[in-house]
């Protein structure tokens, strides 16, 4: 008669942890062959993925997922003929088929459920709302940095990964492979109590305003502008990848951070990771004006509520000195630390094998938190959204980070977001 | 650089012939003068005022989209009655949202709830975006209203409730008897979306009514990727209402 007993809050508990157990747990079985081979794990055992955006990031993720045994790549999208028909071949040629399927809109292929993850490398101003109908079409997501554009995105995105327990890792491998001769030291507690930072993160975007020109039949120019203001055609706005100059779409406001969030999401990344800030948002962000005798260039300083100070592009003549606590990096990162003893801590890594790629298989396969986690990314990312909005209205910031808001700065407050064009909502 | 040093005649008359492509110098003038202004309600104004005439007047796209995103950092009640106007306008409809999205005055909601009343298709969605962004309760019963309407509508306008997540959104969503499909799929994300939102507030009771119907809801569905997630969601809901531990 165990159906008869009253429900209680420890039955509910077991019942609903083993069924939620089973739906989370196991990924959708794929059925072609099933048995796997000398060189192929078991159907149970693939990943079914598809690639959204297929340009420069794109297909470099494309090629790593592709690399791995354990992943059964059916589908490509991108809203350009030349890099979708690329990356389908890239696919056809590993797999020695044509099975790959090509689509120009993404709802296309969330809407295919033989699809247990996807890799999105778009333009930023699609990630937010790509990665959220991804989240209600219950896909897990490896989502290329910068994971957003603006800083009300992010919650919202976290909200859906939660809510429909699903995978989501952030796409930047350099957090981990790049700095580690700062985090290890900071981790082995070599520094003391980190006290700051020092960081010099590239420019912002910019405003477009380059000329029309025909649009090529080769692009869907309506879809790649998507929630993006309107804008005439031109390749300056679309093509390129890395330039910030004006040369590719990370220059432009619209579609980019600029290289603040681009490189930023690496360097902000493996300074937030060193420093031991991954689960902290800045308080304050201090805008410092330049120096009237002109000796000094303006600059910004994020304050963690732990009292850790990150100074960004803070002029070298007013730096303290080094000292034994003190360690710098390349890309021109330098902690500081007390000096004073601290407890060394195990350093993070990533879970499974073949770096983060196959850190986020493993974690889909095993239901775990990957090492660059949505919720990990989104903090990081305020830092350099932060440091962009007081860049531009050049005056401090308090953050309240439970409201998600600027405290008594309206207008900064209207910068939280932006609004979308029809049809897209989030 | 104060704002009140900056004659500016110039820079507005080249905004007024500004075109894509042409040189953008001027304009930087009046970026920096947008931010010059914080704090000064005169010159704000003045600027503000500026800019409306661009909205208003004969200038390109180019110039109108110019002037709406700075009037989406200035703005005030009075570039209401400037923008509301291109609301219906196809060409004008987004520029204008996306500064009155951004103005906070119950004004700017009054307006763009309003429009909702009186353009269709994708220009009535992007009413609703902006009345979800705005989290507009006031726009509750509208968007109710659309929900037996056109499918791509409808399926806004859950979302919409679902992101403004007050008991009347969830009360229409819970009316809503879509048939399967996509209209269904938002009301059910707008209902969990309320859910987690009442969770969150600590009104348990509210969110665990509404975690045991959307799993009902899915009880019977195919198993699919969607639907697996819709029971994690609605199960793992359902667990956070019954651990005291889990903070609202």
């Amino acid at each position: 008669m165990r159906d008869k007993l009253p429900p209680t809050r420890r039955r509910f508990l077991a019942a609903s942890l083993q069924a939620s157990a089973a739906v989370v747990a196991a990924p959708y079985v794929i059925t072609s062959k099933a048995l796997g081979d000398a060189t192929t794990p078991p159907a149970s055992d693939r990943i079914v993925m598809g690639g959204i955006g297929m340009g420069n990031m794109g297909s470099g993720d494309q090629r790593a997922f592709l690399a791995r045994p354990d992943v059964q790549y059916v589908a490509v999208c991108d809203v350009r003929k030349k890099w979708r028909d690329d990356a389908k071949g890239r696919v056809d040629e590993k797999q020695g088929s044509r099975d790959c399927a090509a689509y120009v809109d993404f709802r296309e292929l969330l809407g295919r459920d033989d699809i247990d993850a996807v890799h999105i490398a778009t333009p930023d101003h699609w990630h937010s709302l790509m990665t959220i109908a991804a989240c209600r079409a219950g896909k897990d997501i490896y989502l290329q940095k910068p994971e957003t554009l603006t800083l009300r995105e992010g919650p919202l995105m976290i909200q859906a990964a939660r809510r429909y327990g699903r995978v989501v890792s952030g796409g930047s491998q350099r957090v981990l492979e790049d700095y580690r001769e700062i985090v290890d030291p900071c981790w082995a507690g070599e520094l003391g109590r980190i006290t700051s930072v020092d960081i010099d993160p590239g420019p912002s975007s910019m405003a477009c305003y380059l000329p029309a020109v025909a649009t090529p039949s080769d692009i869907d120019w309506e879809l790649w502008l998507g929630p993006a203001p309107w804008e005439p055609y031109n390749p300056g706005r679309c093509d390129g990848n890395f330039g910030t100059g004006g040369n590719s779409w990370r220059s432009y406001i619209d579609y980019s951070g600029g290289s603040l969030t681009d490189w930023g999401a690496h360097n902000f990344g493996g300074t937030i990771f060193a420093a031991g800030l991954l689960d902290l948002q800045p308080t304050k962000a201090v805008w410092h004006r330049a120096a009237a005798d002109g000796q000094a260039s303006a600059y910004a300083t994020l304050v963690y509520p732990n009292g850790v100070e990150v100074h960004c592009n803070r002029p070298k003549q007013l730096r303290p000195a080094d000292t034994a606590a003190t360690i710098s990096h390349e890309r021109g990162i330098t902690i500081r630390g007390d000096g004073n003893a601290a407890t060394p801590r195990a350093v993070p890594a990533y879970r499974g094998s073949g770096g983060i790629y196959g850190d986020f298989i493993e974690c889909v396969k095993t239901r775990q938190r990957p090492f660059r986690d949505l919720e990990v990314a989104i903090n990081t990312m305020t830092a350099p959204h932060m440091l962009g909005l007081v860049r531009r209205l050049e005056r401090s910031l308090e953050w309240d980070r439970a409201a998600q808001r600027f405290v008594n700065d309206e207008e900064a407050n209207r910068l939280l977001d932006r609004a979308r064009r029809e049809p897209w909502t989030l | 650089m104060a704002y009140d040093h900056i004659p500016l005649d110039d820079e507005f008359k080249a905004l007024a012939a500004f075109d894509w492509g042409a040189d953008a110098a001027p304009l930087a003038k009046l970026d920096a003068a947008v931010i010059a202004c914080h704090g000064d309600a005169a010159l704000t104004a003045d600027l503000e005022r500026r800019f409306g005439e661009i909205v208003t007047g004969k200038a390109s796209r180019a110039a109108k989209e110019y002037a709406c995103r700075k009037l989406s950092m200035i703005g005030t009640a009075a570039s209401v009655p400037v923008l509301a106007p291109r609301l219906a306008d196809p060409a004008e409809s987004h520029m204008a949202r996306f500064a009155l999205e951004r103005i906070p005055v119950p004004a700017a909601g009054d307006a763009i709830r309003n429009a909702l009343g009186s353009v269709s298709g994708d220009l009535a969605i992007g009413m609703i975006s902006s009345l979800a962004n705005r989290r507009d309760a006031a726009s509750v019963k509208p968007l109710a209203a659309l929900l037996g309407g056109d499918a791509k509508l409808a399926a806004a306008a859950a979302v919409a409730l679902g992101r403004i997540a007050t008991p009347d959104a969830a009360a229409a969503l819970a009316a809503a008897k879509p048939q399967a499909g996509p209209v269904a799929d938002a009301v059910i994300d707008a209902r969990l979306a309320c859910a987690d939102a009442f969770l969150a507030a600590g009104d348990r009771e509210a969110a665990s009514t509404i975690y045991r119907s959307v799993a009902a809801t899915v009880g019977d569905a195919p198993k699919t990727h969607r639907s697996r997630a819709v029971r994690v969601a609605a199960q793992s809901g359902l667990l956070a209402c019954l651990d005291d531990t889990v903070a609202p």
